[in-house]
């Protein structure tokens, strides 16, 4: 049986998946829906940033996290100073690491969901003289709603699987930072550790199939909602 | 528009056909380090290269990730570990050649804090590490598996302040991840080795651990089972010749 310090990886991984899945979701909608439903200049700019974590590799992520966001970063150095928040070796910046690596695929989902929505329909709303954010919550919102749920079901799912930009800047720290992915890297440096990383494997499995399991529930909801077969 | 694509492909061709030409030489030696022996081994791979015409292709990190490789298989020629340990690790299970392990070089375990910050500790019983810590964390090894967090905490253990370090340590990679940490300014101190410590000028070793205090720092080195061709022999041998001693002294290694 795993024990209480592997099961507390496990706890640790879905609250930084959760969160990030949580506070990535209004910012990855507005993103959507300026690449999606507006041209304004820098919107190229704007497609290349949300785009940048997916093509980088991670551990440059997570080198940029930490240089803008670490205590000594610009960034960082702000927060510290005015607001006394620290992201180094938290788990908010495991949330951090996590939520930037998935935002594209929140952002892609969403976005695909959004321009396949005919905006003749929220013009039709705006004609019967719904305002331009009602038609939106009670005409596009709806509509977009599977691109929603899978986007936050993708960017958790990556959330949970997140390493590299992980361990680069929010460290390898027990309790703090020390996911699943990072405690089964962690048990196969240490000497005999095996079992333990067999044991982590056998719960992150567990963890995935559980999930998926969930996204099909969400996904048949959603599909019910909607009236879609 | 049509041309772009050919332009590509004309482009990636050329970046695939001008790379270093295969030549017919003999098979590189391929060196596992642990990763505070990066600066030294830069240093004398090109010179043992040049004397023996063989190429010396050397991968750094901490010896436990290093041991783990080497243990399922990786194509290794000669590994040197920073602690005991973990070439017990791979005696035990015959991944080395016993005959050819030797102990190479000794160094000294110290606690350092960013350059900008004057203090200086004495490192005895029960000295005020959470007063220097304040609401950071220290740096070192992961005491889990990295040889220099093993280290330090014997070394704090010994000292009597494992308590107060246990719950605020900041466990790195390898002794150069922990060094890093504290260049950056994310961490108040670490614990490294003298060696580390004074390559850098962004950090000054704020107190040394007395000798005593931990296992003997050794730097151990053997060629790796099914692996022994009489040039890893000869590296290992190398290492030990007075030039390379002169070299190690330079940077404040222990030159047994």
């Amino acid at each position: 049986m795993p024990t209480a310090v592997e099961y507390e990886a496990l706890w640790l991984s879905l609250k930084v998946a959760t969160a990030a899945t949580f506070f990535s979701l209004p910012l990855a909608m507005l993103a959507a829906w300026l690449l999606a439903r507006t041209r304004f200049w820098g919107r190229s700019a704007l497609d290349a940033v949300v785009h940048a974590p997916l093509v980088l590799p991670p551990v440059v992520v997570g080198y940029l996290l930490l240089i803008g966001l670490g205590t000594r970063g610009p960034i960082g150095a702000w927060l510290d100073q005015t607001l006394g928040i620290r992201l180094i070796f938290t788990t908010s910046g495991a949330v951090v690491a996590a939520a930037v690596m998935s935002f594209p695929l929140m952002v892609r989902a969403i976005r695909l969901s959004l321009e396949a929505v005919d905006s003749g329909l929220e013009w039709a709303a705006r004609t019967l003289g719904a305002s331009r954010l009602d038609a939106f919550v009670s005409v596009t919102l709806p509509l977009m709603l599977p691109g929603i749920v899978s986007g936050c079901i993708v960017a958790f799912a990556s959330s949970l699987g997140e390493f590299g930009a992980t361990i680069t800047f929010a460290a390898n720290i027990e309790g703090e930072t020390r996911t699943l992915p990072l405690a089964i890297y962690t048990a196969i440096q240490t000497p005999d550790g095996d079992r333990v990383a067999l044991r982590l494997v056998m719960l992150s499995l567990a963890l995935a199939v559980g999930a998926l399991a969930l996204a099909e529930v969400a996904d048949r909801r959603v599909r019910r909602i909607l009236g879609r077969p | 528009m049509t041309r772009l694509p050919l332009l590509a492909i004309c482009v990636i061709a050329m970046i695939l056909t001008a790379g270093p030409r295969a030549v017919a030489a003999p098979p590189a030696l391929m060196v596992y380090a642990a990763s505070s022996l990066t600066t030294a081994l830069d240093e004398l791979a090109p010179r043992f290269a040049a004397q023996t015409g063989v190429r010396v292709k050397t991968s750094y990190a901490a010896s436990s990730t290093l041991a783990r490789q080497i243990e399922s298989g990786a194509q290794a020629d000669v590994f040197v570990s920073a602690d005991d340990a973990w070439m017990d690790y791979l005696d035990v299970r015959s991944r080395i050649v016993a005959a050819t392990r030797v102990n190479i070089l000794g160094n000294t375990l110290v606690l350092i804090v960013p350059a900008d910050h004057p203090v200086t500790v004495v490192l005895k019983l029960g000295f005020d590490l959470a007063g220097l810590l304040g609401p950071g964390r220290l740096a070192t090894g992961d005491p889990a598996h990295v040889p220099v967090g093993r280290y330090a905490r014997q070394a704090l253990t010994a000292l009597g302040v494992w308590d107060v370090a246990q719950p605020k340590l900041a466990p790195a990679e390898s002794a150069r991840a922990a060094l890093a940490l504290v260049e950056r300014g994310e961490v108040p101190a670490a614990i490294v080795y003298e060696t580390d410590a004074l390559l850098s000028h962004r950090v000054r070793v704020a107190g040394v651990f007395p000798a005593g205090s931990h296992d003997p720092i050794v730097y151990v080195a053997a060629v790796v089972a099914g692996r022994d061709r009489p040039i890893a022999r000869q590296f290992i041998e190398f290492l030990t010749t007075p030039a390379a001693r002169t070299v190690f002294t330079r940077l404040h290694f222990i030159v047994r």
